[in-house]
């Protein structure tokens, strides 16, 4: 390791990382990748904010897919990202009504690859649907089930601790009142999923 | 029991994402921005001589774009322009009419002193101007052969195979596909022959056909075979075939047989930038012509065309001992300018 040279992570490195919700994974991430997503975006006539927006998605794209255990790298992480962010920042200024973006990287160029980009960003914009739709549903669902399900699901609190926030008399009880509105959420979820 | 695990997968789903996004942020609020500006600019630097020529690019792009359009315009326009001319001079050019001039022959046409009508010592005395061939379309004396071989003819006189002369006149000529149709019996020494033994196909035929000529390029009844190439004719005219058949000036007018010696067509021209690309009219228009002849033309004389060929089996040999009696040499007498 050099002196005021911070170390290189390799793509293995990366990916791990990632999947293993290491925070210094991000940071390097950052730091090895995004001036040249911020040089592209700030290029192509997006602020500096748009470039983070986008990184942000792209990385939220890679993220999903290694936690899946369904990515498909066939060409450097480098490549894979700038190629991500390249048709994100190309979605959001064909909504300006612009459809030309000038390159700072070559982007990936294998028919493979770009046919593995486009179904990883398809499938990104499935969950995105989805994603939208239950913050939707979750709004819906008033309180206090909304809490409960979020203190449960996305926070990761025991029954336990459960029981003891919302005042209920024992974890069971608790436990019929998340199903009730588990319940609710899948009626308000699923009617507009499955549609 | 499956519907709660959907609806909690997707809830776990969202929970995750919820909870990226909350970790990303954290990072991104330690960023060092103006690290990562210093280096997004670095890449700057990198393209910074491609960026100047962009730099000019954008500044003089509308009137390079005027620039060059006036440039294309011009170039293309005046290729375009001599492309034309040229084509419009070489079209004569390549299309060569395969009338014979008959000058450079005249020596050879002391032989007609022979005819016993005496009519071929008058025309070795005055040679005609303008040769070719035809043939007959039925027993009595209906004739076809080139509109432009007769064309400003003062008078046509027509030549068997044998050396007979008669004198013809014109019924009716088709300059568009070039066509003119003759009529023999206006000359009393002509006599009805047995009905004409080749039929006539209107039906185009197919590529690769084997065809033959028979005509006069010189003195001579010559014979010629090839093959049918295209279906159209000298650009994409689709009157006429294309046939790979060496034929010279004097074969124009002659018929163009199949195998089984159905007339498809009439010789007409070549083109003279390639050797033996001629081209025939097909028998289809020979026939669409012969309907719009009025009926005052043709005397009371009815012109019925021979559908049946009775030389269908017969080897090659045999079909042409048996049509050159009805393939005459064309002489066309015009007023000397």
């Amino acid at each position: 390791m050099k002196e005021n040279r911070l170390p290189v992570w390799t793509d293995d490195e990366l990916l791990t990382g990632l999947a293993d919700g290491s925070d210094d994974a991000l940071m390097q991430l950052y730091r090895q990748y995004f001036p040249m997503v911020l040089h592209f975006v700030t290029n192509n006539s997006g602020s500096e904010d748009d470039a983070k927006d986008i990184y942000q998605e792209a990385l939220i794209v890679l993220f999903e897919k290694v936690r899946g255990g369904s990515l498909e790298l066939h060409c450097q992480l480098k490549t894979y990202l700038y190629s991500v962010c390249r048709r994100l920042w190309l979605k959001q200024l064909s909504q300006r009504s612009r459809y030309m973006v000038r390159d700072v990287e070559t982007p990936a160029s294998d028919d493979l690859v770009i046919e593995q980009i486009g179904d990883d960003l398809l499938e990104h914009e499935e969950r995105d649907r989805q994603f939208t739709l239950m913050a939707d549903s979750l709004e819906r669902l008033g309180e206090p089930c909304r809490t409960l399900l979020e203190d449960f699901y996305i926070q990761h609190l025991s029954m336990q601790e459960i029981t003891e926030k919302f005042g209920y008399t024992n974890a069971d009880n608790a436990k019929t009142q998340k199903y009730k509105c588990l319940m609710r959420l899948k009626r308000l979820f699923f009617s507009e999923y499955k549609q | 029991m499956n519907d709660e695990r959907e609806i909690e997968q997707s809830l776990y789903a969202y929970g995750e994402r919820i909870r990226f996004k909350q970790r990303l942020k954290k990072v991104q609020a330690r960023l060092d921005m103006d690290a990562m500006r210093q280096e997004a600019d670095t890449y700057r630097f990198q393209s910074q001589t491609t960026g100047q020529i962009r730099a000019l690019w954008q500044t003089y792009r509308t009137t390079l774009a005027v620039a060059a359009t006036a440039a294309i315009i011009t170039t293309f326009g005046s290729i375009f322009l001599y492309r034309s001319y040229q084509q419009s001079h070489q079209q004569e050019q390549q299309y060569s009419l395969l009338s014979k001039e008959i000058q450079a022959v005249k020596s050879s046409q002391r032989k007609l002193i022979n005819d016993i009508n005496g009519r071929g010592r008058g025309l070795s005395i005055n040679p005609a101007q303008v040769s070719g061939s035809g043939f007959l379309l039925t027993p009595d004396g209906y004739f076809v052969t080139n509109n432009h071989i007769v064309r400003e003819a003062d008078s046509v006189y027509v030549q068997s195979v044998k050396g007979e002369v008669y004198k013809a006149r014109v019924v009716f000529t088709d300059s568009q596909h070039d066509l003119a149709f003759l009529q023999l019996c206006d000359d009393s020494a002509f006599r009805t022959l047995p009905p004409v033994p080749y039929g006539f196909e209107a039906r185009p035929s197919e590529l690769g056909e084997r065809v033959y000529t028979l005509g006069y390029p010189r003195e001579e009844i010559v014979y010629g075979e090839g093959y049918l190439s295209s279906g159209t004719g000298y650009r994409g005219d689709s009157t006429a075939y294309q046939v790979a058949i060496g034929v010279n000036p004097g074969n124009s007018g002659g018929p163009l047989l199949d195998e089984k010696g159905n007339v498809i067509g009439i010789i007409s021209g070549k083109q003279t930038t390639s050797e033996g690309v001629s081209f025939a009219v097909k028998t289809n228009y020979l026939i669409e012509a012969l309907n719009t002849i009025p009926a005052d033309s043709l005397k009371g004389q009815p012109l019925r065309l021979n559908r049946k060929n009775t030389m269908t089996n017969l080897s090659r040999k045999q079909q042409i001992k048996r049509m050159q009696d009805y393939v005459y040499q064309v002489k066309v007498f015009k007023h000397k300018d």
